[in-house]
């Protein structure tokens, strides 16, 4: 393995994996460093799935920019990378006055951002697209170009593009140090040190104190948490459109560190099920993963004012995510404090004074949007940094992989006939079969948990939850990696299912 | 293997088995058995505990004993089984879509007996809080990965909700000299049987707590702990475990049988549901003689439907 590199990633969420993507279009060597044992494991894990419009934030910011761009392109870069992609348009609704003012702010900046598709709507023609939305609507705005994507099948696609065009992987391997002498950066982490002409921290909520590892404080990442639940597929069809609601009084929802309200969203994902959520909470622990009671119950009491008859019966998970809000910090009583309101536009940053270190602090909302477009943003800042020009032989088609469900009849017969084992069903609820959760495993960068191949093929996601499934697919990563059973986790960092000694210690 | 027949009972397990049985017994000429597991059996292989077979057979035996027994008929009679094989659908021609090592084929059926037996409410579908570490299994998976695995599955257990499942699990790891700190259930009854409450949890000094639930999951990795609520203090404590079984309930598996259901709920006349998949029972031998009665009356829709054919053909 080589330890020079033109390129090291820090982060292999969404960001920093289309990064890489982007870096070896330049024929860049890059190697991507990620603490954990998987890709997709932080906050690219779990968000509201949406590929935004554009009609949210301020005209001529790059935010903005690159949303408008990245939503018109979507179609084209999910068809390159064989990803799901479901345009379903969004219904941002209000039921009074307060909201109305909003709708109509959020159309105009639309127009004025170029966004396409988009209409004021009354409550007729809302209810017609949208029968199960409370009764009381006022008005709605109409964004057709809304969509839906699974994150961490993007994330995949982007990275295993990535590494097909050459990025190198490396996994348990958190970053512990970096230093700069002679033009050139040294990185050290927990699987060895490594040399590089640049660095681009993708590092998610701790992008913020990988920076710091080299340079003074300017902004700080202060995370918020967002709740969601999930609905089964038995719920499909209820609704058919992304919906908004967003706060309509919004004085009450600005202050950062009360439990403030995002309102609610609702999303038809591209598996079939429904997201709903997010709750806006204050969080104080970046690696929290926990879902808190007070979250729900905004949640429960949004879902009354905008879906009341949502078939709540059908929830089979909830989870969290943390939003990483950036805010810059100044030097008080011999510590950093917040000042000011947190920072709304994407937080791009050369703290050196040249591209070789690109920090990406803060990529919220819409950052998955964005995600290549930001990758491509550092991409070619570096290409002109070095002056490289794009490789020819850079092959941006990563083809989707085989989805048994997905099949008609005729075609799954033909192949399971040259592979048996994809007629051999694992997981019941979202009939996945072995062959899939095999390509997962041999995929580059592969699957090596039980959540690595659910976040890959479905498998154990569905209404049971891998009740069913789980010890198959165990016993098949276990098989594919030459390892036990018992060493393989749920999602790393200690999380064994069968026991072997290592947790009974 | 053909592509028609007369009956398609689509699940091995004990409802399975006997529905076919007794269909055959009652004239069906030729009845298929499509079974997801490498064996026949179902949920029985994984029950090596006995209390099994007193009101079927007459003497009590263990699952596997039981399923034994079933397999034992079906190979002395004319039902075909397909093991390894999963139903992916049923269409309203009576067509079953069925996957396997060989392909995917559409078997065509007169009648269809759907004999799925049932699943474990996930914890997941309770709005609890906290992470979502591993170590947290339900009840009947855990049993698979303790007795057809061979697998370990962790100490220091707690198990929430009282389902017969559960105390089962409770004493299979006991013996195994594993630490159940306790069965906790959120009602103010047993969900299990008294039978189950004595032998699985008395004998072995498992105590059982009404009216408790847990509101919260802790720990990162694998789990670490819970949160207990005592619904009737109001109380919530901390009760370190590296191991969750939960036995919240079972739920009929009639997703294949949804999208043929009339408004009424009720289904076309030539598909059948019998034993868990229709809804659950206490025991297998009460499963086993509701099934009996399914495949004679699925053995008697045929009849019919075979002198309707003839007569029309005949015309």
């Amino acid at each position: 393995m080589r330890t020079e590199y033109d390129a090291a990633v820090i982060g292999a969420g969404l960001l920093g994996c289309f990064a890489a993507r982007e870096l070896v279009r330049y024929g860049l060597h890059t190697v991507v460093l990620e603490e954990r044992e998987d890709i997709c494991t932080g906050i690219s894990r779990a968000n509201s799935a949406i590929v935004y419009t554009g009609c949210d934030t301020k005209p001529g910011t790059i935010k903005t920019e690159m949303c408008v761009r990245a939503n018109r392109g979507f179609d084209d870069l999910c068809r390159e990378l064989g990803v799901r992609f479901s345009r379903c348009g969004s219904l941002m609704i209000c039921f009074g006055s307060g909201g109305l003012e909003v709708l109509k702010k959020k159309y105009d900046q639309g127009l004025k951002n170029g966004v396409q598709g988009i209409r004021m709507l009354g409550p007729e023609e809302t209810y017609e697209m949208e029968p199960h939305l409370a009764s009381g609507i006022m008005a709605s705005l109409y964004a057709e170009g809304t969509g839906t994507v699974l994150p961490w099948e993007l994330c995949c696609a982007a990275a295993e593009n990535a590494a097909a065009n050459g990025a190198e992987f490396r996994f348990d391997s958190r970053v512990t140090g970096v230093t700069r002498s002679a033009g050139e950066y040294t990185i050290r982490t927990t699987s060895g040190d490594i040399r590089t002409r640049s660095v681009i921290d993708c590092a998610g909520l701790f992008a913020d104190e990988i920076q710091e590892m080299l340079f003074e404080p300017t902004v700080r990442l202060f995370p918020k948490r967002g709740d969601y639940y999930v609905l089964d597929t038995k719920a499909q069809g209820y609704i058919s459109h992304v919906i908004f609601h967003e706060p309509e009084d919004k004085k009450k929802s600005d202050e950062f560190d009360k439990g403030g309200d995002k309102g609610l969203t609702l999303v038809p994902t591209v598996e079939g099920n429904i997201l709903v959520g997010p709750s806006n909470m204050p969080a104080d622990d970046k690696r929290s993963r926990a879902t808190e009671r007070d979250g729900f119950e905004l949640l429960d009491r949004r879902i009354s004012e905008v879906v009341p008859d949502l078939p709540m019966r059908h929830m089979i998970r909830s989870f969290s995510s943390l939003r990483p809000n950036p805010f810059n910090v100044e030097l008080s009583g011999g510590g950093y404090v917040r000042s000011g309101k947190s920072i709304s536009n994407f937080t791009i940053m050369e703290p050196g004074g040249d591209p070789s270190f690109l920090s990406f602090i803060g990529i919220k909302t819409p950052g998955m949007t964005c995600a290549q477009q930001l990758g491509r943003y550092a991409a070619e800042k570096l290409a002109a940094y070095f002056g490289a020009e794009e490789d020819p032989r850079f092959d941006p088609v990563r083809s989707a992989p085989v989805r048994m469900a997905d099949l008609p009849l005729s075609e799954r017969d033909a192949i399971i006939k040259t592979r048996p084992d994809y007629g051999r069903i694992v997981c019941r609820c979202r009939g996945v079969s072995e062959g899939e959760i095999i390509d997962a495993i041999k995929s580059v960068p592969g699957a090596v948990t039980a959540d690595g191949i659910k976040r890959r093929t479905g498998a154990g996601g569905g209404r049971c939850q891998g009740g069913f499934c789980t010890q198959k697919t165990i016993e098949i990563l276990a098989r594919e990696l030459g390892c036990r059973p018992e060493d393989i986790t749920k999602d790393g960092c200690g999380s064994y299912i069968l026991t072997g000694g290592e947790t009974d210690a | 293997m053909r592509d028609a027949y007369d009956l398609i009972v689509i699940g091995g397990g004990p409802a399975g088995i006997t529905g076919a049985l007794t269909a055959v017994e009652c004239g069906v000429e030729d009845v298929l058995i499509i079974e997801r597991g490498d064996r026949l059996g179902g949920i029985l292989n994984q029950c090596t505990h006995s209390g099994f077979g007193m009101a079927y057979f007459g003497e009590e035996m263990t699952g596997t004993e039981f399923a034994g027994r079933l397999r034992e008929r079906i190979k002395g009679s004319k039902v075909e089984a397909m093991t390894g094989s999963m139903v992916l659908g049923i269409s309203e021609d009576r067509t079953v879509i069925v996957s396997n090592e060989s392909g995917c084929a559409r078997l065509h059926a007169r009648a269809v007996i759907l004999a799925t037996g049932c699943r474990e409410r996930p914890l997941s579908s309770l709005q609890v809080t906290g992470t979502r570490p591993s170590g947290v299994f339900e009840a009947g998976a855990a049993q698979k990965m303790l007795n057809l695995g061979g697998y370990d599955i962790g100490d220091d257990i707690v198990v929430l909700g009282s389902g017969d499942v559960g105390l089962v699990v409770a004493r299979c790891l006991a013996q195994r000299g594993r630490r159940v700190i306790g069965v906790f259930e959120i009602r103010d009854i047993c969900g299990g049987s008294d039978k189950n409450r004595t032998e699985c949890l008395d004998f072995y000094g498992i105590p059982l707590y009404f009216r408790h639930t847990v509101t919260r999951i802790h720990g990162d990795g694998r789990i670490s702990g819970v949160t207990m609520k005592d619904l009737d203090s109001g109380e919530e404590r901390f009760i370190p475990c590296k191991t969750l079984i939960t036995s919240l309930g079972l739920v009929p598996e009639r997703e294949l049988v949804e999208p043929l259901e009339y408004e009424n709920g009720s289904l076309p006349e030539w598909l059948f549901t019998c034993g868990d998949a229709r809804t659950v029972h206490d025991t297998v031998d009460a499963v086993a003689f509701e099934a009996e009665e399914t495949g004679a009356a699925a053995a008697e829709f045929l009849r019919e439907a075979l002198t309707n054919e003839r007569f029309y053909s005949f015309q």
